[in-house]
């Protein structure tokens, strides 16, 4: 291919537009920018908190105080002025019709293809917790799932009308001070999606959660906790987008999973923060904690990520496998172009005997991007006979990008075995000449070959989500091979 | 703050994230056309610090580190290396493999950095390890930080047992389980120590007798 026809290419791409970048004009509550003890008390006053919440957020500002930000992430991370931040924003309700979902509300989750009336999808029912800026819009289906006994609302919900099993919860798998950006989530999130499956039923439905940020000048802070007791099954996705803009927004959750004995959690996200122009200006820093625990034995939970957006992303979902025999696994897609930087992967700390994990991550960097895994696999002494797996694969496309690989594998037991394996190299001149060839044009053929690479971990995506999967890394990715 | 972008690593012998120990003790720069082969031999009641880094600078310039180590009491071994690629079509390999028992402690971290340009990079790097006690530690810390796009780079780790097939097919054979542990060991450091001159090799197997 010709010098002319690569800027073209080049310029293609970089002409793409993120189509869920728009604004809605919406009237907003907004608290005062700034953090500090009093702004934690108006989020808690606003939010008609009990005061052990209060509390809670207290205790946790005091030691985010006390906490620096971690230089350890191969990111060059901005400088955060934590005081430039809107930490509560929230739509105007109407006061006459409070239950009401504001009608520009629901036009722009329809138009992100988030339905807030409960109906058929493509793929059947889903269950959607609709969250824009700081709170929740609604939660569909709750009154379906409720008949088996399924809580699925909002977090700000869960607290006012079941503070026990919040309060029993809450925590107990991302302690306060676990890093930085938790324990500054605990000290202001505002709302997130509560879910509770109890022993023994098979959700009806996949759950979802939708989180969109919409003003000016705010961050999102949301808490998601999931708890699925003894032999019970959830599918649960989440879902993400903000709007283009030249300031970058923070956006710093915390999810805890509870998984009981033969409980089974599956948890996907297609993460589409909008991912700054392509000169790196603007977008999201996505530094989020995710973490699960397979509490008791035979229990089972699995992490897929699809991640394109976002101008910094730093994400480790990970699992504790403490009960026996318990099993998780991790498989991720992560996309960079541009100026995108992403240091993302997964911990699986195994503490029971026959417990198994695998890891399947697959990179690609493209642009000027920078793009790495990041991974801990740790046998503990109680690991008898565990089990861990790891493949992390990396591609390149042109020469201005990063593509890197840290894991960390620790054992203390003779019994566990842990095979790790990684690869770099850029997409293959010989099968786009062999597809070229064919007649394909480079671009579908490079949409192939990304689709093909990455097929391992999308097949594991519900049916729906695999389909949004597969167009966000054509749209990413299209045609940038030179 | 961290960084996300290339940083000359010979300037900054920067161990991995968490890693306080790495300073480039040894160093090896291999011109064009040169080729560097270093082979590190740990033997039990030895403890070390293997820190090493080398730079390609030149145009074709190969290097090959390989390493064994034999751990059965309280040993602390460190095994460093910073493998830097800065002209292009460079060739590495590394390849450490060793026995971790008694209260050893082992740490393996090799850092393989490819600059901007350094096209066309063969980059390979292995560790292998047995923890063969309850009260032994390794870690293991592969990484690869590949800033050029025409590269072909891999790394692999893995830490387990001694393969129960292997031994009982072995066994059945009528080979004593001692015996055939020892050759399984053997055989797994070979493709380090099949390197070694006569006697050096002799002196490993010597030592593997006494784990």
């Amino acid at each position: 291919m010709d010098r002319n026809e690569e800027n073209q290419i080049i310029q293609d791409i970089t002409a793409q537009e993120y189509k869920e970048g728009f604004v809605t004009d919406v009237e907003q509550d907004l608290i005062p920018k700034g953090l500090d003890e009093n702004v934690i008390r108006m989020i808690s006053r606003l939010k008609e908190e009990p005061r052990w919440l209060l509390d809670f957020r207290l205790d946790a500002f005091r030691k985010w105080q006390a906490m620096t930000m971690p230089t350890w992430p191969h990111l060059d991370l901005p400088d955060i002025d934590f005081q430039d931040i809107i930490y509560y924003a929230a739509p105007k309700k109407d006061k006459d019709r409070p239950k009401e979902i504001d009608p520009k509300l629901a036009e722009t989750f329809e138009k992100l293809g988030i339905p807030l009336h409960e109906r058929e999808v493509l793929a059947g029912v889903v269950a959607v917790d609709a969250v824009f800026d700081s709170v929740s819009v609604t939660t569909t289906f709750r009154k379906t799932l409720a008949e088996k006994g399924i809580i699925f609302c909002s977090f700000s919900e869960a607290v006012r009308e079941h503070p026990d099993l919040v309060r029993k919860y809450l925590a107990t798998v991302v302690p306060v001070n676990d890093n930085y950006y938790a324990a500054l989530n605990s000290a202001v999130f505002s709302d997130g999606s509560f879910c509770y499956i109890p022993k023994g039923v098979r959700c009806p439905m996949d759950l979802s959660s939708y989180f969109r940020i919409n003003a000016r000048g705010t961050g999102q802070f949301e808490r998601t906790l999931i708890v699925a007791e003894e032999g019970s099954y959830v599918s649960y996705m989440e879902g993400c987008t903000a709007p283009m803009r030249d300031e970058q927004q923070l956006h710093a959750a915390v999810v805890e999973i509870i998984v009981e004995k033969d409980a089974d959690v599956r948890y996907s996200t297609v993460q589409n923060w909008y991912p700054g122009d392509a000169e790196g200006k603007g977008g999201i820093l996505n530094l989020v904690t995710k973490r699960g625990i397979c509490k008791g034995s035979g229990a089972h939970l699995s992490w897929t990520q699809v991640e394109t957006g976002s101008a910094i992303t730093w994400k480790y979902p990970s699992t504790i496998l403490k009960g026996d025999d318990s099993t998780s696994e991790f498989y991720s897609v992560a996309v960079t172009n541009h100026f995108q930087q992403a240091d993302t992967g997964t911990k699986m700390v195994h503490l029971g005997r026959g417990t198994k994990s695998r890891i399947v991550s697959k990179g690609i960097s493209a642009g000027r991007s920078q793009n790495s895994y990041r991974g801990l696999v740790r046998m503990n002494p109680g690991a008898q006979g565990a089990r861990n797996f790891s493949q992390c694969d990396s591609l390149l496309i042109g020469s201005k990008c990063g593509a890197h690989t840290f894991p960390d594998i620790v054992s203390t037991n003779p019994t566990a075995v842990v095979e790790h394996e990684a690869t770099t190299s850029k997409i293959s001149e010989d099968q786009l000449y062999y597809l070229g060839q064919r007649g394909i044009g480079e671009e579908e053929a490079v949409g192939l070959i990304v689709n093909g690479y990455a097929r391992e971990v999308l097949s594991r995506l519900p049916m729906e989500f695999a389909v949004e999967a597969q167009k966000l890394l054509q749209i990413s990715l299209e045609g940038s091979v030179g | 703050m961290g960084h996300g972008n290339y940083i000359d690593p010979m300037k900054d012998v920067r161990p991995g994230p968490g890693m306080t120990e790495a300073k480039g003790a040894e160093r090896y720069t291999v011109q064009a056309g040169e080729r560097l082969e270093l082979t590190y031999v740990v033997l039990p009641g030895e403890s070390r610090d293997i820190d090493v880094s080398v730079d390609l600078v030149g145009e074709g310039a190969e290097a090959v580190l390989r390493g064994v180590f034999l751990c059965n009491a309280d040993e602390r071994v460190r095994i460093h290396v910073l493998m830097h690629h800065r002209a292009p079509r460079c060739v590495s390999r590394q390849l450490f493999n060793g026995l971790a028992g008694g209260r050893a402690d082992v740490l393996f971290n090799g850092r393989i950095v490819v600059a901007p340009d350094a096209q066309q990079t063969e980059a390979y790097q292995e560790n292998h390890n047995i923890l063969r006690s309850e009260t032994a530690r390794v870690e293991s810390r592969p990484e690869l930080e590949i800033y050029a796009d025409d590269v072909k780079c891999s790394h692999g780790a893995t830490v387990g047992r001694l393969n129960e097939d292997e031994q009982f097919y072995m066994r059945s054979r009528g080979i004593p389980e001692d015996e055939a542990q020892f050759l399984q060991m053997v055989s797994f450091l070979a493709p380090v120590t099949s390197v070694l001159p006569e006697d050096g090799r002799k002196k490993v197997e010597a030592a593997v007798r006494t784990l």
